[in-house]
Protein backbone atom coordinates (compact mmCIF):
# COMPACT_ATOMS: atom_id res chain seq x y z
CA UNK A 1 0.00 0.00 0.00
CA UNK A 2 1.33 3.33 -0.64
CA UNK A 3 2.12 6.32 1.67
CA UNK A 4 -0.71 8.11 0.12
CA UNK A 5 -3.32 5.33 0.67
CA UNK A 6 -2.13 4.68 3.87
CA UNK A 7 -2.48 8.77 4.38
CA UNK A 8 -5.50 8.48 3.01
CA UNK A 9 -7.19 6.20 4.86
CA UNK A 10 -5.84 7.48 8.22
CA UNK A 11 -7.35 10.94 7.35
CA UNK A 12 -10.73 9.46 6.38
CA UNK A 13 -10.91 7.61 9.71
CA UNK A 14 -9.76 10.38 11.72
CA UNK A 15 -12.42 12.79 9.65
CA UNK A 16 -15.11 9.94 10.73
CA UNK A 17 -13.67 10.30 14.12
CA UNK A 18 -14.07 13.85 14.64
CA UNK A 19 -17.92 13.40 12.57
CA UNK A 20 -18.71 10.61 14.88
CA UNK A 21 -17.88 13.00 18.21
CA UNK A 22 -19.77 15.98 16.64
CA UNK A 23 -22.68 13.45 15.83
CA UNK A 24 -22.21 12.36 19.42
CA UNK A 25 -22.82 15.79 21.13
CA UNK A 26 -25.93 16.54 18.26
CA UNK A 27 -27.49 12.76 19.25
CA UNK A 28 -26.85 12.98 22.99
CA UNK A 29 -28.73 16.35 22.58
CA UNK A 30 -31.96 14.52 20.72
CA UNK A 31 -31.52 11.15 23.00
CA UNK A 32 -31.81 13.15 26.03
CA UNK A 33 -33.33 16.40 24.82
CA UNK A 34 -31.10 18.43 27.22
CA UNK A 35 -27.35 18.32 26.76
CA UNK A 36 -24.91 20.16 24.52
CA UNK A 37 -25.45 22.84 21.91
CA UNK A 38 -24.05 22.14 18.40
CA UNK A 39 -20.87 22.01 17.72
CA UNK A 40 -20.89 22.78 13.64
CA UNK A 41 -23.47 24.32 11.42
CA UNK A 42 -25.47 22.15 9.35
CA UNK A 43 -27.42 23.09 5.83
CA UNK A 44 -30.02 20.33 5.33
CA UNK A 45 -32.60 20.54 1.73
CA UNK A 46 -35.17 17.79 1.16
CA UNK A 47 -37.70 17.06 -1.82
CA UNK A 48 -40.24 15.05 -1.60
CA UNK A 49 -42.96 14.23 -4.17
CA UNK A 50 -46.36 13.27 -2.52
CA UNK A 51 -48.83 11.31 -4.92
CA UNK A 52 -52.41 9.89 -3.92
CA UNK A 53 -53.69 7.43 -6.27
CA UNK A 54 -56.14 8.05 -8.88
CA UNK A 55 -59.97 7.38 -7.53
CA UNK A 56 -61.69 5.08 -10.53
CA UNK A 57 -64.29 6.01 -12.16
CA UNK A 58 -66.78 3.63 -10.48
CA UNK A 59 -66.28 5.32 -7.25
CA UNK A 60 -66.98 8.95 -8.72
CA UNK A 61 -70.08 10.22 -9.60
CA UNK A 62 -68.78 13.77 -10.79
CA UNK A 63 -65.10 16.00 -10.98
CA UNK A 64 -62.01 14.51 -11.35
CA UNK A 65 -60.38 11.10 -11.11
CA UNK A 66 -57.28 12.37 -9.88
CA UNK A 67 -56.42 13.59 -6.72
CA UNK A 68 -53.44 15.37 -5.43
CA UNK A 69 -50.13 15.56 -6.30
CA UNK A 70 -48.01 17.42 -4.08
CA UNK A 71 -44.14 18.66 -4.26
CA UNK A 72 -42.60 19.43 -1.29
CA UNK A 73 -39.17 21.48 -0.84
CA UNK A 74 -37.65 22.01 2.92
CA UNK A 75 -35.03 23.60 4.50
CA UNK A 76 -33.16 23.52 7.96
CA UNK A 77 -29.84 25.15 8.94
CA UNK A 78 -28.57 25.04 12.61
CA UNK A 79 -25.71 26.83 13.85
CA UNK A 80 -24.18 27.47 16.60
CA UNK A 81 -24.20 30.89 17.96
CA UNK A 82 -22.35 31.03 21.11
CA UNK A 83 -21.24 28.06 23.43
CA UNK A 84 -24.48 27.94 24.90
CA UNK A 85 -26.76 28.84 22.31
CA UNK A 86 -27.70 28.25 18.68
CA UNK A 87 -30.39 29.39 16.10
CA UNK A 88 -32.25 27.30 14.24
CA UNK A 89 -34.38 28.31 11.05
CA UNK A 90 -36.82 26.49 8.88
CA UNK A 91 -38.70 26.83 5.86
CA UNK A 92 -40.74 24.99 3.97
CA UNK A 93 -42.59 25.43 -0.02
CA UNK A 94 -45.23 23.00 -1.06
CA UNK A 95 -46.81 23.41 -4.90
CA UNK A 96 -49.98 21.12 -4.82
CA UNK A 97 -52.53 19.80 -7.64
CA UNK A 98 -55.26 17.75 -8.00
CA UNK A 99 -58.76 17.47 -6.62
CA UNK A 100 -60.82 16.79 -3.27
CA UNK A 101 -63.89 15.10 -2.31
CA UNK A 102 -66.44 17.89 -2.70
CA UNK A 103 -70.07 16.03 -1.36
CA UNK A 104 -71.25 12.32 -1.33
CA UNK A 105 -74.48 11.24 -2.05
CA UNK A 106 -75.85 7.49 -2.87
CA UNK A 107 -75.58 5.68 -6.36
CA UNK A 108 -78.24 4.01 -8.11
CA UNK A 109 -78.26 0.80 -5.76
CA UNK A 110 -77.99 3.37 -2.77
CA UNK A 111 -74.14 2.73 -2.18
CA UNK A 112 -72.29 6.41 -1.54
CA UNK A 113 -70.44 7.34 -4.28
CA UNK A 114 -67.80 10.69 -4.02
CA UNK A 115 -67.96 13.49 -6.06
CA UNK A 116 -64.57 15.27 -6.20
CA UNK A 117 -64.10 18.92 -6.31
CA UNK A 118 -64.24 20.46 -10.20
CA UNK A 119 -63.38 19.69 -13.42
CA UNK A 120 -60.14 22.17 -13.23
CA UNK A 121 -59.22 20.79 -9.67
CA UNK A 122 -57.35 22.76 -7.46
CA UNK A 123 -53.89 24.69 -7.33
CA UNK A 124 -52.24 25.83 -4.31
CA UNK A 125 -48.91 26.82 -2.76
CA UNK A 126 -47.53 26.74 0.84
CA UNK A 127 -44.94 28.24 1.96
CA UNK A 128 -43.57 28.24 5.62
CA UNK A 129 -40.96 30.20 7.63
CA UNK A 130 -39.88 29.49 11.26
CA UNK A 131 -36.77 30.36 13.33
CA UNK A 132 -36.35 29.51 16.95
CA UNK A 133 -33.47 29.28 19.66
CA UNK A 134 -31.72 27.05 21.90
CA UNK A 135 -30.42 28.37 25.01
CA UNK A 136 -28.01 25.21 26.85
CA UNK A 137 -27.59 25.79 30.66
CA UNK A 138 -25.62 22.20 32.33
CA UNK A 139 -29.33 20.53 32.58
CA UNK A 140 -31.10 22.48 30.94
CA UNK A 141 -32.09 23.63 27.59
CA UNK A 142 -34.94 26.28 26.51
CA UNK A 143 -36.32 26.70 23.10
CA UNK A 144 -38.26 29.55 21.45
CA UNK A 145 -39.75 29.58 18.52
CA UNK A 146 -41.88 31.57 16.43
CA UNK A 147 -43.11 31.04 12.68
CA UNK A 148 -45.97 31.61 9.75
CA UNK A 149 -47.41 29.63 7.01
CA UNK A 150 -49.34 30.84 4.08
CA UNK A 151 -51.63 29.47 1.47
CA UNK A 152 -53.86 31.08 -1.35
CA UNK A 153 -56.65 30.79 1.11
CA UNK A 154 -55.34 30.08 4.36
CA UNK A 155 -52.62 31.79 6.97
CA UNK A 156 -51.24 30.24 10.48
CA UNK A 157 -49.02 31.81 13.07
CA UNK A 158 -47.36 30.08 15.63
CA UNK A 159 -45.19 30.47 18.44
CA UNK A 160 -43.74 27.04 20.64
CA UNK A 161 -41.72 26.97 24.07
CA UNK A 162 -39.94 24.38 25.21
CA UNK A 163 -38.18 23.28 28.38
CA UNK A 164 -36.10 20.26 29.37
CA UNK A 165 -34.76 19.23 32.50
CA UNK A 166 -31.99 16.44 33.17
CA UNK A 167 -32.11 14.65 36.68
CA UNK A 168 -31.40 11.32 37.82
CA UNK A 169 -27.38 11.24 37.04
CA UNK A 170 -28.77 12.87 33.43
CA UNK A 171 -30.55 9.27 32.75
CA UNK A 172 -33.75 10.92 32.87
CA UNK A 173 -35.18 14.10 30.91
CA UNK A 174 -38.57 15.87 31.57
CA UNK A 175 -39.98 17.87 29.16
CA UNK A 176 -42.58 20.45 28.82
CA UNK A 177 -43.54 21.69 25.07
CA UNK A 178 -46.46 24.74 24.66
CA UNK A 179 -47.38 25.97 20.96
CA UNK A 180 -50.06 28.23 19.87
CA UNK A 181 -51.50 28.87 16.87
CA UNK A 182 -53.66 31.25 15.43
CA UNK A 183 -54.91 30.48 11.62
CA UNK A 184 -57.40 32.18 9.32
CA UNK A 185 -59.06 31.13 6.44
CA UNK A 186 -60.46 32.87 3.67
CA UNK A 187 -62.24 30.28 1.11
CA UNK A 188 -61.72 31.11 -2.75
CA UNK A 189 -64.67 31.68 -4.67
CA UNK A 190 -66.53 31.83 -1.43
CA UNK A 191 -69.65 34.51 -2.91
CA UNK A 192 -69.55 31.56 -6.29
CA UNK A 193 -70.30 29.02 -3.87
CA UNK A 194 -71.87 30.96 -1.04
CA UNK A 195 -69.13 29.78 1.10
CA UNK A 196 -68.37 31.88 4.38
CA UNK A 197 -65.42 34.53 3.28
CA UNK A 198 -63.58 34.62 5.95
CA UNK A 199 -63.11 32.53 9.52
CA UNK A 200 -60.36 32.05 11.90
CA UNK A 201 -59.26 29.46 14.89
CA UNK A 202 -56.79 29.25 18.04
CA UNK A 203 -55.43 25.97 19.03
CA UNK A 204 -53.31 25.87 21.55
CA UNK A 205 -51.16 22.51 22.48
CA UNK A 206 -49.00 21.30 25.41
CA UNK A 207 -46.55 18.30 25.60
CA UNK A 208 -45.35 17.22 28.73
CA UNK A 209 -42.45 14.18 28.31
CA UNK A 210 -40.17 11.80 30.20
CA UNK A 211 -37.52 9.94 28.93
CA UNK A 212 -35.46 7.62 30.62
CA UNK A 213 -31.97 5.41 29.37
CA UNK A 214 -33.08 1.98 30.47
CA UNK A 215 -29.27 0.28 30.11
CA UNK A 216 -26.80 0.72 27.91
CA UNK A 217 -28.41 -0.29 24.62
CA UNK A 218 -31.99 1.12 25.34
CA UNK A 219 -34.20 4.23 26.31
CA UNK A 220 -38.02 4.70 26.72
CA UNK A 221 -39.75 7.77 26.89
CA UNK A 222 -43.46 8.83 27.11
CA UNK A 223 -45.71 12.00 26.43
CA UNK A 224 -48.95 13.22 27.02
CA UNK A 225 -50.23 15.99 24.65
CA UNK A 226 -53.30 17.93 25.35
CA UNK A 227 -54.32 20.29 21.75
CA UNK A 228 -57.60 22.40 22.26
CA UNK A 229 -59.01 23.92 19.24
CA UNK A 230 -61.55 27.08 19.06
CA UNK A 231 -63.21 28.60 16.22
CA UNK A 232 -64.24 27.33 12.56
CA UNK A 233 -63.14 23.62 12.63
CA UNK A 234 -65.44 22.92 9.17
CA UNK A 235 -64.23 22.79 5.75
CA UNK A 236 -65.67 25.34 3.70
CA UNK A 237 -64.79 23.84 0.80
CA UNK A 238 -67.55 20.66 1.45
CA UNK A 239 -71.24 21.27 0.37
CA UNK A 240 -72.03 19.67 3.62
CA UNK A 241 -69.64 20.24 5.95
CA UNK A 242 -70.73 21.34 10.12
CA UNK A 243 -68.44 20.82 12.60
CA UNK A 244 -68.62 21.68 16.15
CA UNK A 245 -66.50 25.43 17.27
CA UNK A 246 -64.52 23.47 19.80
CA UNK A 247 -62.55 20.78 20.22
CA UNK A 248 -60.05 18.72 22.00
CA UNK A 249 -57.70 16.17 21.53
CA UNK A 250 -55.77 13.76 24.10
CA UNK A 251 -52.81 11.81 22.99
CA UNK A 252 -50.06 10.06 24.88
CA UNK A 253 -47.36 8.31 23.49
CA UNK A 254 -44.79 5.65 23.94
CA UNK A 255 -41.14 5.41 21.94
CA UNK A 256 -38.52 2.82 22.78
CA UNK A 257 -35.01 2.54 21.46
CA UNK A 258 -32.75 -0.43 21.56
CA UNK A 259 -29.55 -1.36 19.77
CA UNK A 260 -28.02 -4.44 18.76
CA UNK A 261 -24.35 -4.50 19.57
CA UNK A 262 -24.07 -7.98 17.68
CA UNK A 263 -26.29 -6.65 14.45
CA UNK A 264 -24.61 -3.29 14.88
CA UNK A 265 -28.59 -1.83 14.00
CA UNK A 266 -30.78 -0.37 16.43
CA UNK A 267 -34.95 -0.64 16.47
CA UNK A 268 -37.19 1.87 17.42
CA UNK A 269 -40.74 1.28 18.28
CA UNK A 270 -43.58 3.83 19.09
CA UNK A 271 -46.87 3.51 19.95
CA UNK A 272 -49.67 6.54 19.99
CA UNK A 273 -53.54 5.90 21.95
CA UNK A 274 -55.95 9.16 20.94
CA UNK A 275 -58.90 10.28 21.92
CA UNK A 276 -60.64 13.46 20.87
CA UNK A 277 -64.38 15.13 22.04
CA UNK A 278 -65.20 14.51 18.19
CA UNK A 279 -65.58 10.91 19.40
CA UNK A 280 -62.45 9.44 17.58
CA UNK A 281 -60.20 7.26 19.01
CA UNK A 282 -57.11 5.74 17.26
CA UNK A 283 -54.07 3.58 17.36
CA UNK A 284 -51.24 4.15 15.77
CA UNK A 285 -47.98 1.61 15.84
CA UNK A 286 -44.65 2.02 13.86
CA UNK A 287 -41.63 0.18 13.77
CA UNK A 288 -38.60 0.86 11.80
CA UNK A 289 -34.88 -0.60 11.55
CA UNK A 290 -31.69 1.38 11.71
CA UNK A 291 -29.34 -1.33 9.75
CA UNK A 292 -25.48 -0.08 9.67
CA UNK A 293 -23.60 -1.47 6.27
CA UNK A 294 -20.09 0.18 6.87
CA UNK A 295 -18.94 -3.49 7.33
CA UNK A 296 -19.09 -4.64 4.37
CA UNK A 297 -18.67 -0.93 2.31
CA UNK A 298 -15.79 1.64 2.41
CA UNK A 299 -18.67 4.41 3.83
CA UNK A 300 -21.17 4.69 6.05
CA UNK A 301 -24.15 3.69 4.69
CA UNK A 302 -27.26 2.50 7.30
CA UNK A 303 -30.63 1.43 5.42
CA UNK A 304 -33.92 1.82 7.66
CA UNK A 305 -36.96 0.04 6.55
CA UNK A 306 -40.08 1.11 8.23
CA UNK A 307 -43.75 0.14 8.98
CA UNK A 308 -46.80 1.55 10.33
CA UNK A 309 -50.33 0.44 11.59
CA UNK A 310 -52.71 3.16 12.06
CA UNK A 311 -56.51 2.67 12.92
CA UNK A 312 -59.38 5.10 13.96
CA UNK A 313 -62.59 5.25 15.09
CA UNK A 314 -65.22 7.09 13.18
CA UNK A 315 -66.62 10.97 14.43
CA UNK A 316 -70.03 11.07 15.81
CA UNK A 317 -71.22 13.34 13.11
CA UNK A 318 -69.44 10.93 10.45
CA UNK A 319 -72.22 10.32 7.85
CA UNK A 320 -70.81 8.75 4.60
CA UNK A 321 -73.64 9.56 2.33
CA UNK A 322 -74.28 13.44 2.66
CA UNK A 323 -77.66 14.39 4.29
CA UNK A 324 -78.80 17.86 2.86
CA UNK A 325 -82.63 17.45 4.56
CA UNK A 326 -81.24 17.55 7.85
CA UNK A 327 -80.97 20.74 10.46
CA UNK A 328 -78.38 22.93 8.51
CA UNK A 329 -76.87 23.68 12.16
CA UNK A 330 -76.35 20.29 13.36
CA UNK A 331 -72.77 18.90 13.16
CA UNK A 332 -72.65 16.50 9.94
CA UNK A 333 -69.60 15.57 7.68
CA UNK A 334 -68.74 12.93 5.39
CA UNK A 335 -65.27 13.66 5.20
CA UNK A 336 -63.07 10.93 4.80
CA UNK A 337 -60.70 11.42 7.64
CA UNK A 338 -63.60 11.51 9.93
CA UNK A 339 -64.54 8.07 9.29
CA UNK A 340 -63.33 4.61 10.91
CA UNK A 341 -60.66 3.08 8.94
CA UNK A 342 -57.30 1.41 9.09
CA UNK A 343 -54.12 2.36 7.09
CA UNK A 344 -50.58 0.19 6.47
CA UNK A 345 -47.53 1.75 5.58
CA UNK A 346 -44.22 0.88 4.57
CA UNK A 347 -41.33 2.09 3.77
CA UNK A 348 -37.15 2.38 3.16
CA UNK A 349 -34.91 4.99 3.48
CA UNK A 350 -31.20 4.75 2.68
CA UNK A 351 -28.58 7.38 4.40
CA UNK A 352 -24.76 7.52 3.15
CA UNK A 353 -22.52 9.80 5.23
CA UNK A 354 -19.23 10.88 3.20
CA UNK A 355 -17.53 12.98 5.53
CA UNK A 356 -19.17 16.40 5.67
CA UNK A 357 -22.19 15.71 3.05
CA UNK A 358 -25.21 13.04 4.47
CA UNK A 359 -27.05 12.00 1.35
CA UNK A 360 -30.52 10.31 2.11
CA UNK A 361 -33.35 8.49 -0.66
CA UNK A 362 -36.21 6.67 0.20
CA UNK A 363 -39.83 6.12 -0.14
CA UNK A 364 -43.22 4.89 1.11
CA UNK A 365 -46.22 3.55 0.29
CA UNK A 366 -49.71 4.30 2.68
CA UNK A 367 -52.79 2.47 1.91
CA UNK A 368 -56.27 3.17 3.56
CA UNK A 369 -59.09 0.79 3.73
CA UNK A 370 -62.26 0.09 5.54
CA UNK A 371 -61.66 -3.88 5.98
CA UNK A 372 -58.04 -2.60 7.84
CA UNK A 373 -60.34 -0.62 10.43
CA UNK A 374 -60.01 -2.67 14.35
CA UNK A 375 -62.71 -0.22 15.52
CA UNK A 376 -66.71 -1.24 13.80
CA UNK A 377 -66.92 0.51 10.85
CA UNK A 378 -70.67 1.02 10.32
CA UNK A 379 -70.47 3.72 7.56
CA UNK A 380 -67.45 2.77 5.17
CA UNK A 381 -66.04 6.00 3.26
CA UNK A 382 -65.32 5.76 0.07
CA UNK A 383 -62.65 8.70 -0.24
CA UNK A 384 -60.06 6.70 1.77
CA UNK A 385 -56.24 7.47 0.31
CA UNK A 386 -54.17 5.56 -1.27
CA UNK A 387 -50.29 7.59 -1.55
CA UNK A 388 -46.33 6.77 -2.17
CA UNK A 389 -44.07 9.22 -1.49
CA UNK A 390 -40.49 9.39 -2.68
CA UNK A 391 -37.63 11.72 -1.55
CA UNK A 392 -33.99 12.89 -1.85
CA UNK A 393 -32.42 14.88 0.86
CA UNK A 394 -28.85 16.45 1.91
CA UNK A 395 -27.33 17.65 5.00
CA UNK A 396 -23.97 19.35 4.85
CA UNK A 397 -21.82 19.97 7.94
CA UNK A 398 -19.18 22.81 7.71
CA UNK B 1 -63.27 -6.75 27.91
CA UNK B 2 -62.88 -4.65 24.72
CA UNK B 3 -60.39 -4.19 22.27
CA UNK B 4 -58.60 -0.78 23.39
CA UNK B 5 -59.22 -2.08 27.24
CA UNK B 6 -56.80 -5.30 26.03
CA UNK B 7 -54.79 -2.53 24.55
CA UNK B 8 -54.34 -0.61 27.60
CA UNK B 9 -53.70 -3.56 29.15
CA UNK B 10 -51.09 -4.63 27.64
CA UNK B 11 -49.33 -1.60 27.39
CA UNK B 12 -49.17 -1.32 31.41
CA UNK B 13 -47.53 -4.71 31.38
CA UNK B 14 -45.02 -3.61 28.73
CA UNK B 15 -44.36 -0.44 30.68
CA UNK B 16 -44.01 -2.02 33.96
CA UNK B 17 -41.49 -4.56 32.70
CA UNK B 18 -39.76 -1.46 31.38
CA UNK B 19 -39.67 -0.29 34.86
CA UNK B 20 -38.63 -2.84 36.44
CA UNK B 21 -35.37 -2.68 34.01
CA UNK B 22 -35.03 0.67 34.61
CA UNK B 23 -32.81 0.22 37.66
CA UNK B 24 -29.30 0.05 36.19
CA UNK B 25 -27.75 3.03 36.66
CA UNK B 26 -25.40 3.66 33.33
CA UNK B 27 -22.23 5.75 33.65
CA UNK B 28 -21.33 8.69 31.17
CA UNK B 29 -18.72 6.44 29.21
CA UNK B 30 -20.91 3.94 29.02
CA UNK B 31 -23.29 5.98 26.76
CA UNK B 32 -21.41 4.87 23.53
CA UNK B 33 -23.97 3.20 21.88
CA UNK B 34 -27.03 5.39 22.60
CA UNK B 35 -25.47 8.19 21.37
CA UNK B 36 -25.22 7.02 18.38
CA UNK B 37 -27.70 8.70 15.91
CA UNK B 38 -29.39 5.85 14.75
CA UNK B 39 -30.51 5.91 18.35
CA UNK B 40 -31.97 8.71 18.55
CA UNK B 41 -35.53 9.63 19.39
CA UNK B 42 -36.08 11.70 15.69
CA UNK B 43 -32.79 10.74 13.72
CA UNK B 44 -33.78 12.85 10.79
CA UNK B 45 -35.79 16.05 11.88
CA UNK B 46 -36.69 17.33 8.28
CA UNK B 47 -38.27 13.76 7.58
CA UNK B 48 -40.26 13.23 11.19
CA UNK B 49 -41.85 17.20 10.54
CA UNK B 50 -42.59 16.01 7.03
CA UNK B 51 -44.53 12.63 8.03
CA UNK B 52 -46.42 14.37 11.17
CA UNK B 53 -47.31 16.74 8.62
CA UNK B 54 -48.69 14.04 5.84
CA UNK B 55 -50.17 11.82 8.64
CA UNK B 56 -51.84 14.59 10.36
CA UNK B 57 -53.79 15.76 6.90
CA UNK B 58 -55.00 12.50 6.32
CA UNK B 59 -55.99 11.03 9.72
CA UNK B 60 -58.18 12.54 12.23
CA UNK B 61 -55.25 12.30 14.72
CA UNK B 62 -52.30 14.30 16.23
CA UNK B 63 -50.51 14.46 19.12
CA UNK B 64 -46.52 13.59 19.89
CA UNK B 65 -43.79 14.24 22.64
CA UNK B 66 -43.66 17.93 20.81
CA UNK B 67 -46.61 20.49 20.92
CA UNK B 68 -48.13 20.94 17.92
CA UNK B 69 -46.91 23.51 15.11
CA UNK B 70 -48.52 26.22 13.18
CA UNK B 71 -51.84 24.65 11.11
CA UNK B 72 -52.84 24.58 7.56
CA UNK B 73 -56.17 24.19 4.94
CA UNK B 74 -55.28 20.66 4.83
CA UNK B 75 -57.44 19.87 8.03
Amino acid sequence: MSKRSVHNKIKKRYSRSILALSGTALTLSSMSYADAPPTQSTVSIKSTNYQEDDLLSNEVLFGELSRYDIDVHQFQLVTPVTRNSSLQVNGSYDSLSGASPWFTSANSEGEPIVNLSGASGIYDTRRELSIGGSYYLENETVNLSIGRSAENDYNAAFINFGFTHQLNNRLTTIGVNTSISNDEIFPTDAEKFNRIKSASKRSVSTALSISHIINRFSAYQTAISVTNQKGFLSDPYKLRDVRPNSKSQYAWTNSFRIFFEKMDAALHSNYRLYHDDFGIGSHTVDFSWHQNLSTYIPFDLRFVPSIRYYTQSSANFFTNIDDFSSDPLAPQSSDYRLAAFGAISAGINFIADLNNLRITAGGERDQAKSKYSAYNVSRPSTALVRFSRISIGFDFSY
Amino acid sequence: MTLIQKHILGLLVLLSTLNLTACVEVRAWEKGYLAKEEMAWNPDILEDALAKHIFFSKEASSGSSSAAGGGCGCN
